[in-house]
């Protein structure tokens, strides 16, 4: 690792370098400032004195010169041993002769043969001064001083005592820095730590420990909080992991279960050709097996369209009671078969809602089917349809296995299901009650549940606004028109022949005038003489596909009224949308429910 | 132990002409009194009497200097003549009657310098004696302030003798 690596890595270095190099600039330019300044009125200073000093000789020694007492000027001179500093001294006379010395014990220095004028000179570690002795005005001699000047010994002393300070700052800043780490980055580095442990070990119950309240205080905190948070998404994601993993186990399940009686039943019809009872045994049962199947791909698209947000409902004001009484024609096999008793109880007066029938009905059937479900065989279910206020209200009773107290909010949440012990064949994929919930709520209702408890039975109640206006038909009319179907004309066009031949069986035997054809050619080709008022058309048709196809039977003037119906294994709401843009007015997805296109057929 | 060294002597300079310039420095330490002078640009007065030698040479050094900031002059006085202005005194030795002279001469403002034996003791302020081969000179500090004078401290470290009271 490089140094300036280091620096940016370590919070510590780089706050030992600021104080630093902060501390040492400072130090060096008042020092040297300090210095500079010093020196020069260290110079100023000594120079002044060893002038005033050689004035004072000067002074004292001007009678000695002015009468020639070469003994007095000596012992004048010799006061000069008190200054240690003082190496020589010595007096001139007028003329220039040297006329006195004096210089310190052990030394032995040169003086100058002649003296200079007033003034002062260095040379080495030593000045120089030259004094005129003046009497009276008149120059009578002069005074020479010779003496120590050492201003780098100050220098000397100088740097000692800075570099002193230095060390001083350098203690003073491993300190600071010691405790800034204490401080600041051993909390920064405790909640690094912490955050790999947490990625490396996946354990979100970890948390940065807090010793302050300051601003580091407050990461760790956030740090923390979004720890927690973290740890709840995680914890969230595996659920629902775990969800969608129990509910693939269960699809396959569910779709491999009817297959083994199908199979079956296959065989049966197989060895017997000829025993029409056994036949027609095999048949149902196969159809009741189909019937299962197909709810289970229902379920599925819907939790396709649940997940995705797509889920719609077309409203119309309809009849609630209708809705509930095809509910129960729905479910009721399975109650039989449960051995349960229904008892129904339904307001005289007509509720109208506005709703999307099919998929309210849904609703009903998959509280019906619930509470059969997980009502142990011999219960009873008690259905209730009222008006309550500016309410319908729809209540769904058992007797059944009930729901814990922990449990009511969870149920409504996908593939949960919550006695797994129920037997298999009747699990579903646990998506009904999340779907009817979901569905209510489209209809700007809501769907509670209660329960007493485990095993004291539970309680589905559907609320739902009551429509604006009247019922949309004449109640007496439609029943007219279901119970006196008349004839239609109705075009089947679809390359899978078996569809198209079984769908026109079933019209046919209603009564109906049907024509098959495989393609969108021939559709084209038939309808202006046939001019139907139905049409079924496949979507996937070789030559002219089924949206091309509608398009063109708009555009005919005999079709153009034409009930146009799309038949495709597509439900999904994008393959709706583009039906309806090509100008269908009903989309059915295969396989188709015969009860469905007999609605269609007889409600045209 | 501070050692002091006399430079190597020199020739000395004539007696009378050492005594002249002696005579013109003693004035640099002594103090005279305001009323000694007439003015504030009336002379300062040498005066010599029997000693025609150092005279002359006292009349060279004096030539363009100033006392106390007087204009400096010398004056031959002569035996029985006016002292009146007269500074300094200086007495030569070869007089008779040089007792009385100094007798007459004591007066105020009036510094007097002989150059005899006993001459302090005889009434004189200041007395040249020679010793060492050298000039130098004796001082009575009493002698000085009966004639209202003050003399140096300073020129008392270089009396080879100080008589005070």
């Amino acid at each position: 690792m490089t140094f300036q690596d280091h620096i940016r890595r370590s919070l510590r270095t780089r706050v030992m370098l600021l104080v630093l190099v902060t501390t040492v600039s400072a130090l060096l330019l008042s020092g040297a400032g300090l210095v500079i300044y010093d020196l020069r009125s260290y110079e100023r200073q000594w120079t002044n004195d060893m002038v005033a000093t050689a004035e004072i000789v000067a002074r004292a020694s001007a009678p000695a010169l002015a009468f020639n007492d070469r003994r007095t000027a000596s012992g004048d001179l010799s006061v000069l041993r008190t200054r240690s500093r003082i190496l020589g001294a010595a007096l001139y006379t007028r003329d220039g002769e040297l006329f006195a010395t004096y210089q310190q014990p052990g030394m032995k220095i040169p003086f100058p043969d002649h003296p200079e004028p007033n003034g002062y000179s260095v040379a080495g570690d030593q000045m120089v001064v030259f004094r005129r002795v003046v009497e009276n005005n008149e120059p009578i001699g002069t005074v020479y001083l010779r003496t120590l000047y050492r201003p780098y010994d100050r220098l000397r002393d100088y740097l000692t005592i800075i570099v002193g300070v230095m060390v001083a700052s350098f203690a003073a800043a491993a300190l600071f820095s010691g405790w800034l780490q204490s401080a600041v980055t051993r909390p920064i580095l405790e909640v690094a730590r912490v955050a790999r442990d947490v990625r490396e070990k996946r354990d979100y119950s970890l948390r940065a420990p807090k010793s302050t309240e300051d601003e580091i205080g407050e990461l760790v905190d956030a740090f923390n909080e979004m720890l927690a948070e973290a740890g709840r998404r995680a914890e969230a994601m595996r659920e629902a992991d775990r969800r969608k993993d129990e509910f693939l186990a269960t699809l396959a399940h569910e779709l491999r279960n009817p297959l083994a009686p199908i199979r079956n039943a296959l065989e049966i019809l197989r060895l017997t050709k000829d025993d029409p009872e056994r036949s027609r045994v095999a048949r149902e049962m196969m159809e009741r097996q189909l019937v299962q199947m197909v709810r289970l791909v229902d379920d599925l698209l819907d939790v396709s369209r649940i997940t995705t947000g797509k889920l719609a409902v077309r409203k119309a004001v309809v009849d609630l009671q209708g809705i509930v009484r095809d509910a129960i024609e729905t479910v009721r096999p399975f109650i039989e078969a449960r051995r349960h008793v229904l008892d129904v109880r339904m307001d005289d007066e007509v509720i109208r809602v506005e709703a999307d029938r099919t998929r309210l009905g849904q609703v009903f059937s998959n509280l019906l089917n619930n509470a059969a479900k997980y009502t142990h065989p011999g219960g009873r279910i008690e259905l209730s349809v009222s008006r309550e206020g500016s309410a319908a209200v729809v209540r769904v009773k058992d007797n059944g296995i009930g729901l814990a107290p922990e449990s009511l909010g969870a149920i409504f949440e996908m593939f949960v299901q919550v006695d797994r012990s129920l037997e298999r064949s009747q699990a579903g994929l646990g998506v009904g009650l999340t779907l009817a919930r979901r569905l209510v709520e489209l209809h700007e209702g809501d769907l509670q549940v209660a329960s007493e408890g485990t095993g004291k039975g539970s309680q589905f109640t559907v609320r739902l606004p009551l429509a604006l206006g009247n019922l949309a038909k004449d109640p007496a009319a439609a029943a007219e028109a279901a119970t006196h179907p008349t004839s239609r004309r109705v075009l089947i066009a679809d390359d899978n022949e078996d569809f198209a031949a079984s769908l026109a069986d079933l019209l046919s035997a209603n009564g109906h005038d049907v024509r098959v054809v495989h393609d969108g050619q021939q559709a084209l080709e038939v309808a202006p003489a046939f001019e139907p008022q139905v049409a079924f058309l496949d979507i996937g048709m070789p030559k002219v596909h089924g949206y091309e196809l509608a398009r063109r039977l708009r555009a005919l003037p005999q079709t153009t009224r034409c009930v146009l119906v799309a038949v495709t294994g597509w439900g999904q709401e994008d393959d709706r949308r583009r039906a309806r843009d090509a100008g269908f007015d009903r989309h059915l997805v295969k396989p188709v429910d015969p009860r469905q296109v007999a609605a269609i057929v007889e409600g045209y | 132990m501070a050692c002091a060294q006399e430079a190597p002597a020199r020739r000395e300079a004539s007696e009378p002409g050492v005594k002249a310039a002696f005579l013109y420095k003693f004035a640099s330490y002594v103090e005279w009194p305001a009323s000694a002078f007439a003015g504030p640009n009336s002379p300062f007065v040498i005066g010599v009497l029997g000693a025609e030698e150092v005279a002359s040479e006292l009349e060279r050094i004096v030539q363009g200097k100033s006392v106390h900031g007087h204009p400096a002059a010398m004056r031959r006085v002569k035996e029985g003549e006016s002292l009146a202005g007269v500074h300094v005194l200086f007495v030569g030795r070869g007089l008779m009657n040089l007792r009385g002279i100094l007798r007459g001469a004591q007066q105020p403002g009036t510094l007097l310098v002989t150059d005899v034996d006993r001459g302090l003791e005889m009434g004189s302020a200041i007395n040249f004696v020679f010793a060492d081969d050298r000039v130098g000179f004796e001082v009575s500090v009493e002698a000085a302030e009966r004639n209202g004078l003050k003399i140096s401290s300073r020129m008392l470290n270089v009396a080879r003798r100080v008589v005070s009271r």
